[in-house]
C-alpha cells in the first residue's frame, strides 16, 4: 500500500501510463463518488476497497493519499489535502504494518470501520496524517500533525504543526492544539465571527487559485 | 559529562592565578604550594569550573595563556532587538528598559513572536486600514481576547501602554495626580461631614465606594510613589539653590551615602538624624489593604471556568504584573533586547573577541581562539590486537572505531588508546606529556604513556609536506608494523603525532581476597568514569613578538628567534568502566 509502484520511472507522461498497472496492484476503491468540480492533481493516490466520496471543490494535491482500505472516507465541500498528507484509517505511522496485514485478512470487511469524515473547508497540510473519525468544518490540520484513530474534532479547530492527538480524543469547537499536547480555546474566532468569515473567504480564494494553477487529472478517476 | 566519549577538556588555571597572594592566609599559601605539586584531579569539585573543551576557550596573545569564560571580562557593545534587529542606544535602554519599544511582542501564552494583523471590515473600510490586533500565528491567541485593538499598525508598544485590558484607557501620570487630588478633597470633605453627622450613617456608603473601584497595580504604585515623594519633600529643607539636587534618589544623595560607608565610621559626623517617616496610611497614599473579596472572587472564578482559565507558572513569570492569575489579565510580552559583547582578558585587558557592531552581521572583528594557538589533544581507541597482518594504519582504526564501545571498558584488561597531538602553530613543537601512574579517585586505573616525549611538526602548507617528505612515514613510526613499542611514537603526519597510551582500567569493586573484608564502599555517580589527567608541556622556538622587539629595531632583529614554553593540564575522557 505504501510502496510506490515503479518508483524509478522517469517522465511524468510515462508515469501516467502506468496507471492501469497501479490499479491492478492496489485494491481499487469499489466506488468513488466524485463531484464534477473536484480537483485531483497528477500523483494523488486514491486507494482502498471501501467507498470514497469527494465533495464539490475538493482539492487533492500531488502525492496526497486517500485510503479506504479499512473504512470509507468522505471529504466534504472545499476540503484541501496537501502534498504527502494522508487521509484514511490505517495510514498512521506505527499501525501501518499491522493494519496492512489486517486489511489483507479482512477482505470481506469484517473489522469495525468507522470511516473518516472531513467536514466543509477542512485543510490537511503537508505530511499530516488524519485517521480521525470526524473533523469539523473549517478545521486546519497543520504540517506534520497526526490525528489518531477515532478522534472527533470540532469545528474551526487548529492542530498546530507536528502535534499528535491521541486516538479517540474529542476536541470541542475552536480548540487549538499546540506545544505538543496543550489545548486552548481560540476565543478570538469565537468572539469575532467576522474574522472567521474573512478566513473562509481566503480559503475560497485559495480554492479558485488552485483551480487555475494545478492541472486537473480527475479524468483518470472518473472512468 | 555531556560530551560523548572520547573527549578532551583543557584546564584553565585562572582561579589559582587570579587570587592574589596578599589576600591569602599563610595556611592557604601552604595548601596552594602543596597543590602545585599535586596532579590535577578531575574529580575535585572545583575542577568542574576549570575544565573546558578546546572550542570554548580563547587565547590571550599578551599573557600567552588560554582564557576560559571565567577569566574574560564581557563588555556590552550594543543592545538590539532580536525580533526586528534594530539597535537600541544604551541611553534609551537606561530610560525605557530592556524591552523593544517598537512593534515586537511575544505571545503571553506560547511565547512565539506575534504579528500585527488588520481586522478591517471589508464592507466599511477605514482610512488607516485598521483596527489592528496583535495575534499569535502559532497558538492563535490575540489581543481580542483581552479586548485590545490598535488604531495604527506602527508604534504598537506605545499604543498598548495607553490601553488597559478590556479597552479602557490607562490614565496618564498627570491625570492620575488630578484624580488623586480630587479624591483627597472628596475624602477630606467627607471626613468633615462625618464629624458633623453621625458616623454610623456614613460608613456603608464609603465602603461601597471602595469596593466598586479596586485600585489597579499601576494606581497603587503611582499613589505610593506620590506619597513617598511628598514625604521626602516634607523632610528635606527647601534649599533654593540646589532644591532638585537634594532629592533622596538624586546622584548626589547616592554619592553621599557611598561616602558614609567608605569612611567606615572613622569620624561620625554629628548630623541631625532624619526623623522617621510616616508609612502610607490610606489607599490614596498607596496602602494596599488585604481583602478577602478578591481571593473569594478568584476562587469563584476557578469554580466557574476551571483550571483552563488560569495561567501556568511560566506564563505568569513572563508577565510584568506578578499578580496576573487569569487568562484575561494577559498582556503581550514586549521582546527582550539582546546584547552583542566583546571579551577582554581579565589580567591584561587585551581584547580577545569582538563582534562586528552591525546588528545583522554575525561575523567577528577580532577573535583569538585557543584552537589556533594550543595543540589539539585527542584520544581514540586503538584496536586491541592490532594484528601485524593488517595492511595500513589509517583504515584499520576507522573500522574498529565503530565496534569499540567506550562506555564499556573492561576492568583489568590493558587497553590501548591513541593520543594524538595536532599542532596549529607554524613552528615545530617539542612535547612532554606527564600523567600520574594511577588515576585519582576511588577506582585506580593504571595509565602509561608509552612515548612521553616527542616532536610535532609545524603547521606548514599542505604542499610542503607532499613535496619535501621523501622519507615514507612507514619507517618513522611503529604504526606500520603494528607493534606497540615503548619510547616510540605510533604515527606522525605533517603537523600531528600520535603516541600510544596504555590503560588498565581499575576494578569497580575491590577484589575480596583472602582475609580481606568486603568493604562495601558505595560508588558515587560517575566514579566509573575513566578520566585521565595529562600534563602537557610544550617547547618551541618562535619569532619574537613585534611588541617585545619594539618598533624601532624591527628591521634589525628580523628572524630573531625566541624560546617559548607553555604548560597546561588536560583531562582526557577515555570512557566508562563496565560493571562486572
Amino acid at each position: 500500500m505504501s510502496a510506490q509502484p515503479a518508483p524509478s520511472r522517469p517522465g511524468p507522461d510515462r508515469r501516467s501510463s502506468t496507471v492501469p498497472k497501479r490499479t491492478s496492484i492496489l485494491p481499487k476503491p469499489s466506488s468513488i463518488a466524485l463531484d464534477p468540480s473536484v480537483l485531483i492533481a497528477q500523483h494523488a493516490q486514491i486507494t482502498g476497497t471501501h467507498p470514497i466520496t469527494l465533495g464539490p471543490n475538493t482539492v487533492l494535491h500531488p502525492h496526497s493519499r486517500i485510503s479506504s482500505a479499512l473504512a470509507p472516507v468522505v471529504l466534504g465541500e472545499g476540503v484541501v489535502v496537501y502534498e504527502r498528507a494522508k487521509v484514511g484509517v490505517g495510514l498512521g505511522p506505527d499501525l501501518d504494518a499491522e493494519s496492512r496485514r489486517s486489511s489483507m485478512r479482512s477482505s470481506g470487511g469484517t473489522i469495525r470501520s468507522d470511516g473518516v469524515v472531513l467536514g466543509r473547508n477542512v485543510v490537511v497540510e503537508a505530511n499530516a496524517i488524519v485517521e480521525a473519525a470526524e473533523v469539523g468544518e473549517g478545521s486546519v490540520v497543520e504540517v506534520g500533525a497526526v490525528l489518531g484513530r477515532g478522534c472527533v474534532v470540532g469545528k474551526y479547530c487548529t492542530i498546530s504543526p507536528s502535534s499528535i492527538v491521541a486516538p479517540n480524543t474529542r476536541l470541542p469547537d475552536y480548540t487549538v492544539v499546540y506545544g505538543g499536547s496543550e489545548h486552548r480555546l481560540d476565543k478570538t474566532l469565537q468572539l469575532r465571527p467576522e474574522i472567521l468569515d474573512a478566513k473562509m473567504a481566503v480559503h475560497r480564494k485559495q480554492l479558485e487559485m488552485f483551480k487555475k494553477l494545478v492541472p486537473n487529472q480527475v479524468a483518470k478517476w472518473t472512468v | 559529562m555531556a560530551q560523548s566519549f572520547p573527549y578532551t577538556y583543557y584546564a584553565c588555571d585562572c582561579y589559582d592565578n587570579n587570587t592574589s597572594t596578599s589576600a591569602k592566609r599563610a595556611s592557604q599559601i601552604l595548601a596552594e604550594a602543596d597543590e602545585e605539586d599535586r596532579t590535577f584531579d578531575p574529580r575535585n569539585p572545583r575542577s568542574n569550573y576549570a575544565l573546558y573543551p578546546l572550542e570554548h576557550l580563547l587565547y590571550c596573545d599578551d599573557c600567552q595563556q588560554i582564557r576560559c569564560p571565567r577569566c574574560v571580562i564581557e563588555e556590552t557593545l550594543n543592545w538590539y532587538c532580536p525580533s526586528c534587529l534594530f539597535e537600541v542606544p544604551s541611553s534609551v535602554v537606561k530610560s525605557d528598559g530592556n524591552r523593544c519599544t517598537r512593534n515586537c511582542f511575544n505571545c503571553p501564552v506560547c511565547i512565539s513572536p506575534m504579528t500585527v494583523n488588520s481586522i478591517e471590515n471589508p464592507d466599511a473600510p477605514s482610512a488607516t486600514g485598521g483596527p489592528y490586533i496583535l495575534a499569535c500565528p502559532y497558538c492563535h491567541w490575540s489581543t481580542i481576547e483581552t479586548g485590545i485593538e490598535f488604531e495604527k499598525h506602527t508604534g504598537v508598544h506605545g499604543q498598548l501602554a495607553r490601553v488597559a485590558n478590556g479597552g479602557t484607557p490607562v490614565p496618564t501620570p498627570k491625570e492620575r495626580e488630578k484624580e488623586r487630588e480630587r479624591r483627597k478633597e472628596f475624602e477630606a470633605r467627607q471626613r468633615d461631614s462625618r464629624n458633623l453627622l453621625s458616623p454610623s450613617q456614613d460608613s456603608p456608603t464609603s465602603d461601597l465606594h471602595r469596593d466598586s473601584a479596586l485600585p489597579s497595580r499601576d494606581d497603587v504604585f503611582s499613589n505610593l510613589g506620590a506619597f513617598y515623594k511628598s514625604q521626602i519633600e516634607a523632610q528635606t529643607p527647601s534649599n533654593p539653590f540646589s532644591a532638585h539636587d537634594l532629592n533622596f534618589s538624586s546622584p548626589s544623595a547616592y554619592s553621599r551615602i557611598m561616602n558614609l560607608y567608605s569612611s567606615a565610621g572613622a569620624k561620625k559626623q554629628k548630623r541631625g538624624k532624619p526623623s522617621p517617616m510616616r508609612e502610607a496610611a490610606s489607599e490614596l497614599e498607596g496602602l494596599h489593604v488585604y481583602d478577602t473579596v478578591s481571593d473569594n472572587a478568584a476562587i469563584e472564578r476557578i469554580k466557574r471556568d476551571g483550571w483552563g482559565s488560569t495561567l501556568s507558572q511560566t506564563q505568569k513569570l513572563a508577565q510584568i504584573d506578578p499578580h496576573a492569575n487569569f487568562e484575561d489579565e494577559l498582556r503581550p510580552i514586549a521582546t527582550l533586547l539582546c546584547t552583542k559583547r566583546s571579551k577582554r582578558c581579565r589580567s591584561c585587558r587585551h581584547i580577545l573577541s569582538k563582534p562586528e557592531s552591525k546588528i545583522t552581521s554575525t561575523r567577528y572583528k577580532i577573535k583569538v581562539l585557543a584552537l589556533s594557538h594550543i595543540p589539539r589533544l585527542s584520544i581514540r581507541a586503538l584496536p586491541n590486537n592490532a594484528a601485524p597482518s593488517t595492511p595500513s594504519a589509517p583504515s584499520t582504526p576507522a573500522f574498529s572505531q565503530q565496534s569499540f564501545s567506550y562506555s564499556n571498558l573492561r576492568s583489568g584488561i590493558p587497553t590501548h588508546f591513541l593520543l594524538q597531538l595536532s599542532n596549529p602553530l607554524f613552528d615545530n613543537v617539542r612535547v612532554t606529556l606527564a600523567t600520574p601512574s594511577t588515576t585519582p579517585g576511588k577506582i585506580q586505573t593504571r595509565v602509561t604513556i608509552l612515548c612521553p616525549q616527542f616532536e610535532v611538526g609545524a603547521n606548514t602548507d599542505v604542499w610542503d609536506d607532499a613535496l619535501s617528505s621523501s622519507v615514507p612515514s612507514a619507517t618513522r613510526s611503529s604504526a606500520a608494523d603494528g607493534q606497540i613499542e615503548a619510547g616510540k611514537i605510533w604515527d606522525r603526519g605533517r603537523n600531528w603525532t600520535s603516541v600510544v597510551i596504555e590503560v588498565v582500567p581499575g576494578f569497580l569493586r575491590p577484589i575480596t581476597g583472602f582475609g580481606q573484608a568486603d568493604q562495601a564502599d558505595e560508588l558515587d555517580e560517575d566514579d566509573d568514569l575513566l578520566e585521565i589527567p595529562i600534563f602537557v608541556r610544550l617547547e618551541f622556538e618562535t619569532e619574537a613578538n613585534a611588541e617585545e622587539r619594539g618598533l624601532g629595531d624591527s628591521r634589525g632583529s628580523k628572524g630573531e628567534k625566541e624560546q617559548r614554553e607553555a604548560a597546561f593540564w588536560t583531562v582526557v575522557g577515555a570512557g566508562r568502566i563496565a560493571a562486572m
